[in-house]
């Protein structure tokens, strides 16, 4: 009983707090107490960063959220296989532009944009401008909006500012300076360690979304009025630049390179340059597990034919839409809990890019940040960058696979036009349209 | 009431043999039975998990089949994968049998280490061997150049892929042949050898005539026990390179796997799980045969 009215005036000075830093109507975050929802994660530094303040929010609410988490392939297959079988979900993590057309198409994605609208259901403070509109946009299929970013990703060069400063090397402004730079690094001594150029992911499938910011870098796309582009000159440059780079200045073995075996070798500070995801930053500057940290530098994608256009991909949340009607508005409200502007500046600290732009411009974030070149970057990527990072299709893994196998011949060194070649006419033939 | 009792058990005591095992059967219809029955009515329908439901299509998954690259490259990597490791593990199975059927000091010792490899849990081992046969960072390049010899790709390459793989599955499973072979060759007689020995027959004529006659049939049910696990190797190939490079080691069985979790494509990878199946049904049969001519 103490415990019970305790809990109701922590909930209330909450509350009251809420309040004070928003005049307007604040919706009633006890409507659906009690209620149970249970909501599905990837293992993500996001869901461990969300998962210790749950109880926070069953404060505010009265919500109880059962949340399960698992590694990226169990996860997808579970998810899948659990929103075919009905209602019981209520509430999942999705990768837009990966899984949304699909998804969407088999009835599982509720649209938002009706809870959005409700005064009842959404705080005025969640101030939905504040997201980027190019995630925005990526969580959006036919003008309906399907999920909330709270993890905005692009991928980003590093670099090891260290070495590039002791030979006067210039930060790679074009693809003709990234190869430069790789070939004067490739096979020299440093620090002890027998250097290469530059890593990146080789591995098929695996790679073909860091290959897409060379893709569109290079003028290329997935496809062009409804057919593969595969083997298009943009495409097929694109290729050959990125299965060049890797068998000339990148490891050996690269076709079974996957982010975890890249992101080590630069760690080990064994590689001068890494093309990778932005959010591997906290990997590199953790100085427990990374021999570079502190040395790293960061810049956006060097400019090719198209100019400099990396790909921007995210994780956002979403309702199930066969789960019951209460769960799903109990579930909006957890959404708006876990995506509001306080979760995006602590999570922003916690290495998870945010969606918000108020989290990166916030006093908290920063005086803590110590990488202003990566944030720098970071901010312009997302104003610049192409979010189609997948093909536009239903069977996104199954074209994945298609397009990973010329990116495999690529780094392997066979004729790259013939390999595009076979690759687009398997894709015309076994791709699924919305 | 009484008279209910007294039927019922009437009832049981003539049906003793079906009403006791009737909650296996029923468990076992249940669990095996029905997903394989379910599993072929699937090969015959179009359905992608969450796009419709279940479409009858009859034999085009299978059509389909045909015309798959994917099908054609996975079969090829099946057969040369398992033909070269099911060959070696037998050959050396039997050569390690032989050398350890005999009286040496401490062969005890040396046998209880030698299974090692096959008592190890398959996907720990197989992860270890990912980061042995890495060529960048991996101890095997590592030894390789210590003595002077150039490193090799391992599993990064398409030329050395299936190689590599096949390396691992010898290391792993050959001491399982040489147990069940060294057991045929502790029960064989004695009198033949001795006839043999005193007409005068050299060690591999007593080999070839003698020994191998006679443990044939128990060579063919290693072959069988091996190859039911073999011909639908999954856990190794999966941990160490997932099929890849791109797609050079993917057996049919990754193949459907990839069909059936990654794609969701329940028909088609219904379909080539029953090709998988008839293939190791087909094999095992013909084996069977073999074991059991004169």
């Amino acid at each position: 009983m103490r415990s019970k009215s305790v809990f109701l005036a922590l909930a209330a000075l909450l509350a009251l707090g809420m309040s004070w830093s928003d005049a307007r109507a604040e919706v009633n975050w006890k409507q659906f107490q009690g209620t149970e929802i249970r909501v599905m994660m990837n293992k993500h530094p996001f869901t461990t960063y969300i998962e210790p303040k749950l109880a926070e929010f069953e404060q505010l609410t009265g919500i109880k959220v059962v949340m399960e988490s698992f590694p990226e392939d169990q996860f997808r297959n579970k998810r899948t296989i659990e929103l075919n079988s009905g209602g019981k979900l209520d509430g999942f993590m999705i990768m837009a532009t990966q899984d949304d057309l699909y998804y969407w198409k088999a009835g599982w994605l509720l649209p938002l944009d009706d809870f959005v609208k409700d005064p009842a259901l959404t705080d005025a403070s969640w101030d939905q401008k504040d997201f980027f509109p190019l995630f925005m946009k990526a969580n959006t299929i036919d003008g309906k909006l399907f999920g909330v970013v709270f993890n905005a990703e692009t991928s980003l060069l590093s670099y090891r500012k260290d070495l590039f400063e002791q030979n006067k090397i210039k930060v790679p402004a074009t693809m003709k300076e990234f190869e430069d730079a790789a070939k004067f690094f490739h096979g020299k001594e440093m620090d002890g360690k027998k250097m290469v150029g530059v890593t990146l992911r080789g591995k098929g499938a695996a790679a073909t979304s860091q290959w897409s910011d060379f893709m569109f870098t290079f003028g290329g796309n997935w496809m062009e009025k409804g057919k593969s582009f595969l083997n298009s000159p943009q495409d097929i440059a694109a290729f050959k630049f990125y299965g060049d780079m890797l068998r000339n200045y990148g490891p050996e073995g690269a076709t079974m390179l996957h982010w975890a075996e890249s992101t080590q070798l630069f760690m080990e500070g064994k590689a001068a340059m890494i093309y990778d995801a932005n959010v591997f930053k906290s990997l590199y500057e953790n100085p427990k597990d990374s021999k570079v940290a502190g040395k790293v530098g960061y810049a956006v994608i060097p400019a090719g034919p198209a100019g400099s256009i990396p790909h921007l991909s995210n994780w956002s949340l979403c309702i199930n839409k066969n789960a019951p009607a209460k769960q799903q508005k109990a579930t909006w409200l957890f959404i708006q809990w876990a995506t509001n502007k306080q979760n995006a500046v602590k999570a922003l600290l916690a290495g998870v890019p945010a969606g918000r732009a108020s989290a990166w411009d916030s006093p908290e974030y920063k005086a803590g940040d110590k990488n202003p070149d990566w944030t720098a970057s970071v901010k312009k990527s997302y104003e610049t960058g192409n979010p189609q990072w997948n093909p536009p299709v239903l069977n996104v893994p199954e074209i994945r696979d298609i397009v990973g196998q010329v990116i495999v011949d690529a780094i392997q060194g066979k004729d790259v036009k013939a390999s595009a070649d076979k690759a687009a006419e398997l894709m015309n033939k076994k791709m699924e349209l919305p | 009431m009484r008279r209910i009792a007294q039927a019922l058990s009437d009832f049981i005591d003539r049906r003793q043999s079906w009403v006791f095992p009737a909650p296996a059967v029923i468990v076992l219809l249940l669990i095996v039975v029905f997903p394989i029955a379910f599993n072929l009515y699937l090969a015959f329908t179009k359905w992608t998990i969450g796009l419709g439901q279940p479409r009858f299509i009859g034999l085009d998954n299978f059509v389909d089949l045909l015309t798959d690259e994917r099908v054609l490259n996975g079969t090829v990597v099946m057969i040369a994968f398992s033909g070269l490791s099911l060959a070696l593990e037998m050959g050396l199975g039997l050569m390690i049998a032989l050398y350890f059927n005999r009286e040496f000091k401490g062969s005890e010792a040396v046998q209880a280490i030698y299974i090692f490899p096959f008592a190890a849990t398959p996907v720990a081992v197989a992860l270890i061997w990912r980061i042995m046969l890495n060529p960048e960072v991996g101890v095997l390049n590592y030894l390789l150049r210590l003595v002077g010899l150039p490193g090799s790709l391992w599993v990064s390459s398409e030329h050395t892929v299936i190689l590599s793989l096949v390396m691992v599955d010898v290391w792993k499973w050959t001491p399982m042949i040489t147990l069940i072979v060294l057991a045929g060759l502790k029960s064989l007689p004695h009198d033949p050898y001795e006839a043999a020995r005193i007409d005068g027959a050299n060690a591999l004529q007593i080999f070839w005539h003698i020994t191998l006659p006679m443990i044939r049939p128990v060579l063919i049910a290693a072959l069988m026990l091996r190859s039911l696990d073999n011909l639908k190797e999954f856990d190794m190939i999966y941990t160490i390179t997932q099929g890849g490079p791109g797609i050079a080691s993917e057996t049919l069985y990754l193949y459907s796997y990839t069909v059936g979790f990654q794609f969701f494509k329940a028909g088609y990878g219904s379909a080539l799980m029953v090709v998988v199946f008839l293939i190791v049904l087909v094999f095992n049969v013909v084996m069977n045969r073999l074991r059991l001519a004169k």
